[in-house]
């Protein structure tokens, strides 16, 4: 029966309840007595808080509860360092940084509530600029955090939160053996994710003391444990759930607002509701983190590249968050998909007085192949090489060595680069230039497998199935593709199985729906899981046919001997005899950790583990640069992505479209703009500038499989790669299409515009 | 301010409620009435998740006030499925995969019906243009515009036969 549900582009199982708007999202669900919550942001980028004094917010009629630091347990978490506070105590570090927070039985005013609380700030010199912040005479944003608690060997000084320092090879040696050494520095901007649903939760005590958070996150399990962190009550008394996620993208990973609802909910014994609106959203939520990059590559006559020294730094704004493990991550990932013998990164993550930033689609590796794959067009033509064959030169291979001692396996950059360039006719139109058009390309590989996924797997009396997971849908068909997952492992058909998911009551552990993780962590344990299932269908069904397990088959809803379909059970009857006769329901366990391996290379401060696998991928990109205006229009985009296996086509060339959408708004039009206050100038989606459908370019998805065999039927997953490579193909084919390279996202208008200038003086 | 009472049509249905004067048809169709398929993305008519249909025009309902809408049609994501059965766009976002976290989708399906009422065969170019007022941040837009175009087919055909 293999094959009969994985590989099929069934419709995701959610979709039609989104059709007849019955999917009901965090901000769409209301309790009895429910509160309103709003936030009171810092007016200061960097101060300490004197005092604050809320007696007149609490007075005002309508108002139930107001919280400051005071009313939280002194607990400071964070992923990696625990630097952060839900509330901030004594001092601000960002602007609109929460300070306060109240919840009154409407909006409006909870809103009249905020301008009641008193504030005194004694404002602090601000730093912005992370190599500002690097200096040694800089602000010290946090005073004290060598007390802070990291969960990892970390080295830390001033205001840089992470250095790490990883290599292999011989950097000294390779750099002396190089013909050509090219230097280049690129700066990447910040980004918001832009999810189109505004972060919302509502928190609720029940009688027991039990809470329970309907909260927009990605992770469930991740925002229980902090949850029961911050307020210091054990996880048996959170409850965690989502219902459906309106995007996430990275940008709903931290779960500070679930917190800070959770205490009004507490403080006013009442359900409270608190959902952001799009300038809270740009103003106060975990944009991907800016960084610059400086790479020093040295490279032999025929085009080896013999060595590369990196240098990441990453703002990480006035936490370290997940900045820090995209610093470290993009030192890694600049090697590219390259065989790179000698190489040292060095990662540094810096604090300034800008909002934290996160992590959006990609993890630091977007910022690094920008990077990475604009200094490979810069070498190859000084090297007097196409930017192909230079690339074709230098591809990596299975076994090839990273600097944190992963070994590349499932290597598939040859074959995506290769059709890629078929489908986009490189080489015709590499010699046949039209003027003021561009080709370009963007190599990329990126990691999948992370962490724990476990799931339950209960057959019911009908013969029908119920997945119990820990992640949440966050769009992408995750639920669609683990159905599809479970009912291929048991040979029925993919209606027979459905998924109770996103709620930590309700499932086992699961680290959630971040990093490509999904399909290939989760989807093992489902497959394990419905293993597990199967294996004790049958030990029934061979009573009862007295047979042997081995001669069992599975298919159309029945359990027969092979070669006799005629003469078998059914599904049902096996479930049921299983439920009233053999001692109970069949439940099936699956677990699943992607072990690597390989260890971590030593080196210095390097806060990620290795992963197990790792997803290629090559996008090459046409664009049209109107010289008078700079406008840039992308006219076509090849995509060419090895997923190991589709288990679900449609769902995969709809990720990758939407990627390509997401690259396109990063690498040419989208920016958060600061102020020399740390305030952000254009925080909303009209001046922000997300693509509109007038913006997207022809899109031609392939779609490879090369299965890896670690990987639930070989599917390794697709998630972040597609906004990886189309912002590197981009630039490559603006750089060749004005011929002037720009080492700065995003190559708006105005920058094109003045390189032209520079460029023709 | 004195709340005011307005009759506001919607779906076919007549509901009278009392409002602030500053209240948008966006609050008033989700908090007062309920209906929640209608979602607010920015609430500054920038993204379009909010998009209804008034006296069959697609309008982003957070830049409407509800006194201004008193006494007209209005439509919404619930109100496209007849008898139990779903518009021909709800089906076909569905058969497309043009849904997927589903945010964006109430307001694209009203925009996409604004313009199939209009113009039964549209190009491609005029279906973009069309949503061009709607954002979706997960799909890059390839499988919504291929619905939109395969639901004009549908409904043509259904018209024609
Ligand atoms: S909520 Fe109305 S346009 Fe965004
Ligand atoms: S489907 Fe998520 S915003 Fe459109």
């Amino acid at each position: 029966m293999e094959g009969a549900v994985i590989g099929q582009s069934v419709p995701r199982l959610d979709s039609p309840a989104k059709a007849i708007g019955k999917a009901d999202f965090t901000a769409d669900l209301r309790f009895q007595g429910m509160l309103q919550a709003k936030i009171l942001g810092s007016k200061h980028a960097h101060a300490r808080i004197s005092h604050i004094d809320t007696t007149l917010a609490e007075r005002l009629p309508g108002v139930q509860a107001v919280i400051t630091a005071k009313d939280a347990p002194a607990v400071r978490y964070g992923v990696y360092l625990k630097d952060e506070v839900l509330l901030a105590r004594e001092k601000v570090c960002y602007l609109e940084e929460p300070v306060a927070a109240v919840a009154a039985v409407d909006e409006d005013c909870a809103s009249e509530a905020l301008a009641l609380i008193r504030v005194e700030y004694e404002p602090l010199p601000a730093v912005f600029d992370p190599l500002e912040a690097m200096q040694p005479d800089a602000a010290l944003i946090h005073q004290d955090s060598s007390s802070y608690k990291a969960v990892f060997p970390s080295v830390r000084y001033g205001n840089v939160c992470m250095y790490t320092r990883i290599e292999h090879g011989n950097v000294e040696e390779g750099l002396a053996a190089a013909d050509l050494i090219v230097e280049d520095t690129f700066c990447t901007q910040p980004v918001h994710q832009c999810y189109l649903e505004p972060h919302a939760v509502v928190a609720l005590f029940d009688a027991s003391g039990k809470l329970t958070v309907w909260s927009s996150t990605q992770q469930v399990f991740v925002s229980q444990a902090t949850l029961a962190e911050v307020l210091q009550i054990p996880m048996t008394k959170v409850r965690v759930i989502n219902t459906y996620l309106g995007g996430g993208f990275g940008g709903k990973l931290n779960p500070w607002l679930e917190g800070i609802a959770a205490l009004l909910a507490r403080k006013s014994a009442r359900p409270v509701k608190l959902v952001f609106n799009r300038l809270e959203e740009f103003m106060a939520t975990q944009p991907r983190a800016p960084f610059i990059i400086e790479l020093k590559t040295g490279v032999k006559r025929d085009g080896r590249i013999v060595v590369r020294v990196a240098k990441i730094i990453g703002d990480a704004g006035a936490y370290a968050d997940h900045a820090l493990g995209e610093t470290a991550q993009a030192a890694v990932r600049v090697q590219g998909p390259y065989k790179i013998p000698h190489m040292r990164a060095e990662g540094f993550c810096v604090y300034t007085n800008k909002v934290n930033f996160g992590c959006y689609r990609g993890y630091g590796v977007p910022q690094a192949v920008f990077a990475a794959e604009s200094q490979m067009d810069i070498i190859a033509e000084r090297l007097g090489l196409d930017p192909l064959a230079f690339r074709a030169i230098n591809l990596a291979e299975d076994g090839d060595l990273l600097p944190s001692g992963e070994r590349l396996r499932c290597v598939s950059i040859k074959e995506t680069m290769q059709t890629a360039a078929e489908r986009a006719d490189w080489m015709e139109k590499r010699v046949n230039k039209v003027a003021g058009r561009g080709i370009g390309i963007g190599n990329a590989y990126t990691n999948t497998g992370m962490l724990a996924s476990s799931v339950f797997l209960r057959s019911n009396e009908d013969g029908t199935f119920q997945i119990f997971s820990g992640v949440v849908d966050i769009g992408t068909g995750a639920n669609t593709i683990l159905c599809q997952i479970a009912a291929e492992e048991l040979g029925v058909p993919l209606e027979d199985v459905s998924i109770v998911s996103g709620d930590t009551d309700m499932a086992p552990y699961d680290l959630g729906s971040i990093a490509t993780r999904v399909t290939y962590d989760t989807g093992n344990a489902v497959r394990l899981a419905a293993m597990d299932v199967k294996r004790q269908l049958f030990e029934i069904a061979a009573k009862r046919l007295e047979a042997n397990i081995e001669d069992l088959e599975i298919g159309h809803r029945h359990i027969y001997v092979k070669g006799s379909p005629d003469k078998g059970v059914t599904v049902a009857e096996i479930c049921q005899h299983g439920l009233y006769v053999e001692g109970g329901p069949i439940v099936g366990r699956g677990k699943f950790l992607g072990v690597p391996s390989f260890k971590t290379q030593p080196g210095e401060g390097y806060p990620l583990d290795p992963y197990p696998s790792f997803i290629f991928g090559t996008h090459i990109a046409e664009v049209e640069v109107d010289k008078d205006t700079g406008q840039v229009k992308v006219l076509r985009i090849v995509a060419v992505h090895d997923l190991g296996r589709a288990i679900n086509p449609l769902a995969a060339m709809a990720q990758i479209e939407g990627g390509i959408g997401q690259g396109l708004g990063y690498v040419l039009t989208e920016r958060m703009i600061f102020n020399e206050e740390g305030r952000v100038l254009n925080p909303t989606l009209l001046d922000y500038k997300v693509p509109t459908a007038l913006d997207m370019p022809q899109m031609e998805v392939v779609i490879l499989e090369y299965p890896d065999e670690l990987a639930p039927f070989g599917a390794k997953g697709i998630g972040e790669l597609p906004q990886i490579c189309a912002p590197a193909a981009v630039a490559n084919a603006v750089a060749d299409a004005i011929g002037v390279r720009i080492r700065e996202l995003p190559l708006t208008a105005e920058k094109i515009l003045e390189a032209l200038r520079q460029d023709s003086v | 301010m004195a709340k005011q009472q307005i009759r506001l049509k919607v779906n076919g249905e007549t509901y009278e409620i009392l409002v602030e004067p500053y209240i948008t048809l966006l609050e008033a169709l989700r908090e007062e009435l309920r209906l929640t398929g209608t979602k607010k993305g920015c609430d500054l008519g920038d993204c379009g998740t909010c998009t209804v249909l008034l006296e069959g025009k697609a309008v982003n309902s957070c830049l409407v006030l509800a006194i201004d809408a008193r006494d007209k049609e209005v439509t919404t994501v619930e109100g496209l499925a007849q008898g139990g059965k779903m518009h021909p766009l709800q089906e076909a976002f569905i058969e497309h995969g043009a849904i997927q976290c589903g945010y964006c989708t109430p307001g694209m399906l009203l925009s996409a019906k604004a313009l199939l009422d209009m113009n039964e065969h549209p190009s491609e170019e005029e279906v973009r243009a069309a949503i061009a007022g709607n954002l979706c941040r997960c799909t890059g837009y390839v499988r919504i515009v291929e619905a939109i175009l395969a639901a004009a087919e549908s409904l043509a055909r259904r018209g024609n036969g």
